[in-house]
């Protein structure tokens, strides 16, 4: 993991081969509990690239003052501080999405895919690559959080964005909690197809 | 040894850094999250008054604003009110006084505060300027915040917020009366009931039934343990045309409150509250507009 990666390798790693969601399976609640809208994925995934780039670059800087048994309560502080930031600029500047997101953006400190980066990534590699892994993994939970409230809201109550595009609702089951395990699971497997035939095509090529 | 020294030194560090870092930004937005609250609850007014973004109210209504306090000396319990007594046009100077009434309704003095409109709004500001007014010596306690609603000078409602126990903690509400204490309509601010069951008083089959409750079936309001008919909740949800909703309105308009399933002591907790705010404003606004008439002081509403 020391070899210097390029910024388009570290950026295509988060959104595609390492998805949060998709790959990694890492902060499914959020991806279950409220990518029930668009919208919705939208507010909680641009908070969590927020603090997961921050944080990131947060660690980073001060990898080395960061004694290696207390690891974890350094990262949970530095994840904690830069979610109730985000969450007092919300509160201030965006009430009406605030009104609506308040209490996920709290629950932030405790996703799995933030503290699991710091730890990962962010703890060894420069500062430079720390922001750009941080871009990366945000983008891919905000690409994942989008596309299954896409999804969701599109066969749920046949909406986009809050436009109605189909007229009529399809299937009211797609809102429920339950509707999110089969849509992250069923995302997940068409993810996985698609790679795996991509690398088909790839191979028989070469 | 050296290591937990270390350890101890570097997490209050980390977390002395993550104070500021929090502290900062709660400073800088601070002020924001201020005005966004005023904003919401200015919003809950108009929205009470009938008034939303797509139908604003005329300039020609005002709020004025009226805060009472209990101010006691020794044994004696005064009740005073802050009024505003300037012109009530937005752009003109603003003027307060604290008017002191006795418990038998009597005036006992009245004196000019020295505050701005912008401060006046600010609990702890206006505090500090009441208890300056009244004097050293006194106990100053703020009770409620009443608002009086006025068309081109002619009062047109009155906005009461208020809060009473209801079954785990308080509850928060702001309540909109026409001139003749005539309910409306009620807007439920905070409240911490049980999730689906006494929770549901923010719904609108529940807290719209106090709507059109006239001041006399208003103090002799109880809570019925029956099933809420069919076509009173469809009118209370915004479900009927308008004309038929107002026939199912009228029809009910005397009817006691029907209650909740599962949550009977929360449907009483509501109304009793309800039902004593606005006996106790209408008695002591007829009492406070009797000592103004008498002694000839100038308000703006």
């Amino acid at each position: 993991m020391t070899n210097t990666k390029s910024i388009g390798q570290l950026l295509s790693r988060g959104i595609l081969s390492e998805n949060p969601i998709f790959k990694l399976a890492l902060s499914m609640c959020p991806a279950v509990g409220i990518s029930t809208t668009v919208m919705n994925g939208v507010m909680l995934g641009v908070a969590v690239f927020f603090v997961q780039v921050f944080s990131s670059v947060t660690i980073s800087l001060f990898k080395d003052q960061i004694h290696p048994r207390i690891r974890i309560p350094s990262y949970t502080l530095t994840i904690a501080t830069w979610v109730t930031v985000i969450d007092l600029v919300l509160a201030a500047y965006m009430p009406g999405a605030y009104a609506k997101m308040g209490i996920f953006v709290k629950l932030i400190v405790a996703f799995a895919i933030i503290t699991m980066r710091l730890e990962m990534f962010a703890c060894k590699e420069k500062v430079k690559d720390s922001f750009w892994d941080g871009v990366g993994m945000g983008l891919g939970f905000l690409v994942g959080m989008v596309a299954i409230g896409f999804v969701r809201e599109l066969l749920g109550s046949g909406t986009i964005l809050g436009y109605d595009v189909l007229g009529f609702k399809p299937l009211l089951f797609f809102i429920l909690p339950c509707a999110g395990f089969f849509v992250v699971g069923l995302m997940m497997a068409f993810f996985n197809w698609i790679e795996v035939v991509y690398k088909q095509k790839r191979g028989v090529r070469s | 040894m050296k290591d937990i020294m270390s350890i101890v030194f570097r997490l209050t560090l980390t977390c002395l850094m993550a104070a500021t870092v929090m502290g900062a930004a709660f400073i800088i937005t601070n002020k924001a999250k201020k005005h966004n609250e005023h904003v919401r609850e200015e919003r809950t007014m108009y929205a009470l008054l009938g008034y939303s973004e797509s139908k604003p109210a005329p300039v020609s209504i005002v709020l004025h604003q009226i805060y009472r306090y209990i101010i006691t000396e020794g044994e004696v319990q005064f009740v005073s009110y802050l009024i505003p007594t300037g012109s009530g046009k937005s752009g003109a100077a603003d003027a307060y006084s604290l008017v002191s009434l006795d418990l038998q309704g009597k005036m006992v003095d009245q004196k000019p505060v020295a505050i701005d409109g912008e401060k006046i709004r600010e609990r702890e500001d206006r505090d500090k300027a009441v208890i300056a007014v009244a004097g050293p010596g006194k106990e100053v306690r703020f009770a409620d915040h009443t608002i009086i609603v006025t068309d081109n000078g002619k009062r047109i409602a009155y906005l009461l917020g208020g809060k009473f126990p209801g079954f785990k903690t308080f509850i928060g509400v702001m309540l909109a009366l026409d001139p003749q204490y005539t309910m409306v309509g009620m807007e439920i601010l905070e409240h911490e009931e049980d999730p689906g069951l006494g929770a549901e008083i923010e719904q609108d089959y529940f807290k719209n039934q106090f709507q059109g409750k006239a001041f006399t079936t208003l103090k002799g309001l109880k809570v019925v343990k029956e099933p809420l008919p069919a076509d009173y909740q469809q009118a209370l949800e915004g479900g009927l045309a308008e004309a038929d909703m107002a026939k199912v309105m009228e029809q009910y308009k005397e009817k006691d409150i029907y209650a909740l399933t599962g949550a009977t002591i929360s449907s009483k907790s509501v109304t009793d509250g309800v039902k004593g705010m606005v006996k106790k404003f209408a008695y002591r606004l007829d009492s406070l507009d009797k000592v103004l008439k008498e002694q000839q002081i100038a308000v703006s509403f």
